[in-house]
């Protein structure tokens, strides 16, 4: 999925994996040195954002809010373990007794619910729930923005226009067709899938197939007031204020064998100007905080040079990958030739440099996946490992290509030299500098090159929207688990939810898209890495994409904070093990 | 009187319907689908169209805007079977990012940024007046210079530069208010303290510029008004300096200053997007700003557009009246 802040990835690490991303993932400290935890006192969550992107569980899609709701919030049937490095991408039985029992070649599975799993009210969540949980996905066009990994494995039969013939709890429209692929027996919930997904049980960790309690079900209005099964519930949210978490008396540990609440409350500040809220880190005036926005750049550089805040950050690997999406379609960027003059041309280092630098932002990268990715990510070769690849861009390189373009494809160079290519840029202060600096890299090309300046809050809904996306866009994205299946398909098969380089209109597209369906069905996980690893080069080969980026993140908190810790899977502050010390 | 009075006042409704019709236009025309801004990372041409349908875009504009005047009267409703959705009227519309109806979410703004409008409208009126009639009636002196000083620094500094110094370098430097207390919604007849916890600096940072504007503009009508025949002939008379302040001079020179602050509080009444933005009230400014820049939700900026003008002409036809009460010539007119 996009990697902004509406974005969400997660990443786990099959045994082989986990030793790669522990050699790669961490930068800074991944943890801090620890006592042994306390209880009590209030913890505070400072950012400039209005309120979460989505409570609701089955619309929320953000690695940081999905850690955080469901350690404080809600529970699901399977859940990451809290710890850090690559221990953090254990799965754990969390409402279910196990991980998952697959059956019938991985299309079908089984989940054993526990024994005292109770919600905020004491009554006892049921098979039932879970069912009702994972039928609000279906209503599309009541609970949007939320993954849609239940409407994709589950066996419910699709129309022709390819939307599922089930519509949701609200309408009903085909609910004896989902009542027949999630079945309840006693405490067991079972799955049907439509093909095999031999790594369904990591799907299970978004909270996307947490239960919902029937009776607490608002709609639209559920995102402002989940229902707790957690050890925490929602005393108070107010949008652009504060949401205020207090503990759930009904949750009790016995049930669970992965919280263990700290602090007695919670306080989500909402709505502080950026420029006060850094203040307040910087100053650590509210030292019981943790920031979960990056501070603004310069006050990241000053936070990160001094020495008695060392103990109080963190800089280290995130899971996306940022990159320049190239539209394969006709009149666009069609013209191999012209993606790779474009490619050759930028000025990797200026752009890197304007976003807070390789040391704060990120390094260029070779791969739409990522070392954090695990074994699907492998080195490719061309593009950044060529030798006349310039981090500050080789414009005569560039011109050699744009040269060949003028008798392979002489209508795609007249676009490129001429009438000029139009870029998409999210209408942020730094994309107005980026722009800048990509017009002289391409002008010293002889590329000409404009800008679309969209709303950060309607640029993704713009870009894939096929007839309104310009010939290059600016995106980003992350795993949703260790897999490949959480990136090529979604971001380079046509319907994929992240598809932003059209290529289907690509030549190469076809014979792509075959080994993408193979790889995606593949139980062999050994085969499955060779052929993700394959399709990764083929990507980077046919320049679908330009500048992949891999970047940093950065987490600042209070001097009163312990426990902090980043976990992995969700791209975050390890949420279960912050408290505030005595 | 009463004939020009409901004669201005069918002028607004007529305005004011206008207005909405024109901002309903506007945002039809924009390039962006509510629809599909709605629908959110995980779309599809389905759920578009079924989005369409529910936020009630299936049909043509003018249909649209007539369910909106209609809506106001007599409520609405979106969505349907268990997913129904009501607003009572007036319904303004149903904020599908913040999952309330947009009245709600306006009478939940409105009281933040109206008393931090009247706190700052008190404020920048009892400075700007008062240090205008003393640069004026010390005319080249000390006074008279401090008070240029001040227009300077007030007019040029800009209030995202000023809300800043103050927020960082006063309140918070000084520990004056928990910064986390800061943009806490306290009633100003409940709580006045609270109130005034919460709203003396962002009043007093938007009444900065304003004072110092009116700073400016109080000294120069005073000043002009001393030059007219009658305040001569009051002085020949034998009237003191301060009488003829006051008797005089002040009563002609600040009406007009009367009626550019009733337009200056109609606009603050709109929302004060940037004092509101630092000291994190979420008031209409704020809400406002979020919608275009952040949200894009189409109904909020609707409705504080309409709100905002509203503001404005509904103030306008105040002065307009008063006029009227003050010179009989307009009524004619």
């Amino acid at each position: 999925m996009s990697a902004t802040t509406k974005s969400v990835r997660k990443l786990i690490a099959s045994t082989s994996a986990i030793a790669l991303v522990a050699a790669v993932l961490t930068v800074g400290s991944a943890t801090t040195a620890n006592a042994a935890p306390t209880t009590g006192g209030t913890l505070y969550m400072l950012t400039h954002a209005d309120q979460w992107e989505h409570p609701d569980p089955q619309r929320l899609y953000v690695g940081r809010d999905i850690a955080f709701f469901n350690t404080y919030v809600y529970r699901n049937l399977v859940s990451y373990k809290p710890a850090t490095g690559p221990n953090g991408a254990t799965l754990i039985g969390d409402l279910a007794t196990n991980t998952g029992v697959p059956s019938n070649n991985a299309k079908t599975w089984k989940f054993t619910l526990r024994a005292g799993i109770t919600w905020e009210d004491g009554s006892a969540i049921t098979c039932e729930d879970v069912k009702y949980g994972i039928s609000r996905t279906y209503a599309q066009d009541v609970l949007t923005d939320g993954p849609t990994y239940a409407i994709s494995m589950l066996d419910v039969p699709t129309l022709d226009d390819g939307s599922s013939a089930y519509k949701g709890p609200y309408k009903k429209t085909g609910q004896a067709l989902f009542d027949k692929a999630i079945t309840c027996s006693g405490n067991t919930v079972t799955f049907k899938l439509s093909r095999t997904v031999a790594d369904f049980n990591y799907a299970m960790t978004y909270p996307a197939f947490s239960p919902i309690k029937k009776l607490k079900d608002t709609g639209d209005k559920y995102d402002l007031r989940p229902f707790a099964s957690g050890p925490y519930k929602i005393d108070k949210n107010v949008i652009g204020d504060e949401m205020h978490l207090i503990r759930n008396t009904n949750w009790k540990k016995a049930s669970d064998p992965i919280r263990t609440p700290y602090p007695d409350d919670i306080v989500v500040q909402f709505g502080l100007a950026e420029e006060l809220r850094d203040q307040l880190i910087l100053s650590d005036q509210v030292p019981n905080a943790v920031n979960l926005d990056a501070l603004l750049p310069t006050n990241n550089k000053t936070f990160f040079a001094d020495a008695t805040k060392a103990d109080q950050r963190m800089n280290v690997n995130d899971p996306y990958v940022r990159y320049y999406a190239m539209n394969l379609s006709a009149t666009h960027m069609d013209c191999l030739e012209v993606r790779k003059a474009f490619f050759f041309a930028l000025n990797t280092q200026a752009l890197i440099d304007l976003a807070g630098g390789s040391v704060f932002y990120g390094a260029p990268g070779d791969s739409i996946m990522k070392p954090n990715l695990g074994p699907d990510y492998a080195p490719t070769t061309g593009n950044i490992h060529e030798s006349f690849w310039s981090i500050n861009g080789n414009p005569t390189k560039a011109k050699e290509f744009l040269d060949a373009a003028k008798t392979k494809c002489p209508a795609a160079y007249t676009r490129a030299t001429s009438t000029g290519i139009t870029m998409d840029l999210p209408n942020t202060a730094t994309n107005q500098k980026g722009s800048v600096l990509i017009e002289d890299a391409m002008k010293a090309a002889g590329i000409v090159i404009k800008f679309n300046f969209i709303p950060s809050g309607v640029y993704y809904a713009t870009v894939k929207d096929v007839t309104k996306q310009n010939d290059i866009s600016s995106v980003g994205w992350g795993p949703d688990w260790a897999n490949a299946s959480t990136v090529i398909p979604e971001l380079f098969i046509k319907g994929g939810g992240g598809n932003y380089t059209q290529t289907w209109n690509d030549p190469a597209y076809a014979a792509f898209k075959v080994k993408s369906d193979k790889a995606s069905a593949e139980t062999n996980r050994a085969k499955q890495i060779k052929m993700w690893q394959e399709l990764g080069q083929t990507i980077m080969d046919n320049y679908w994409i330009g500048r992949p980026v891999f970047t940093k993140t950065q987490l600042v908190w209070g001097s009163k904070v312990a426990g902090v810790g980043f976990w992995d899977p969700q791209g975050t502050f390890l949420f279960p093990a912050l408290y505030v010390k005595n | 009187m009463l004939k020009y009075i409901s004669r201005r006042l069918s002028y607004t409704i007529f305005i004011l319907i206008l207005i909405s019709l024109v901002v309903f236009l506007i945002f039809a025309l924009l390039p962006a689908d509510p629809a599909a801004l709605t629908c959110g990372k995980t779309c599809n041409p389905q759920v578009i169209e079924a989005n369409r349908h529910r936020l009630g875009l299936d049909v043509s504009v003018w249909q649209q805007w007539w369910r909106f005047i209609v809506g106001l009267f007599q409520g609405r409703t979106y969505g349907e079977a268990e997913a129904l959705i009501k607003c009572p009227a007036p319904a303004f519309g149903y904020s599908f990012n913040r999952h309330e109806c947009v009245t709600k979410i306006i009478a939940d703004a409105f009281p933040i940024t109206l008393s931090l409008a009247i706190g700052a409208f008190i404020m920048w009126l009892s400075i700007g007046i008062s240090l205008g009639v003393l640069a004026a009636r010390f005319k080249g002196k000390f006074v008279d210079r401090a008070s240029t000083v001040f227009v300077l620094i007030g007019t040029s500094l800009p209030t995202f530069i000023s809300g800043i110094l103050i927020l960082l370098f006063v309140v918070i430097k000084f520990g004056l208010v928990n910064p986390l207390d800061l943009g806490n919604w306290a009633n100003p007849f409940t709580d006045p303290l609270g109130w005034l916890k919460t709203f003396f600096f962002p009043c007093l940072t938007l009444a900065f510029a304003y004072a110092a504007s009116y700073t400016r503009f109080t000294r120069s009508n005073i000043l002009e008004t001393s030059t007219e025949d009658y305040i001569r002939t009051a002085r020949a008379k034998g009237l003191s300096e301060k009488v003829v302040l006051r008797k005089h001079t002040l009563r002609a020179a600040l009406a007009p200053i009367v009626t550019i602050a009733g337009l200056d509080f109609a606009g603050l009444l709109g929302g004060a997007i940037i004092t509101e933005g630092i000291y994190n009230l979420a008031g209409l400014g704020r809400l406002s700003i979020r919608a275009v820049l952040v949200d894009y939700d189409l109904p909020i900026i609707l409705a504080t557009t309409l709100f905002a003008a509203t503001f404005v002409v509904v103030m306008n036809l105040i002065v307009d009246i008063l006029y009227a009460f003050i010179d009989p010539r307009v009524r004619v007119g």
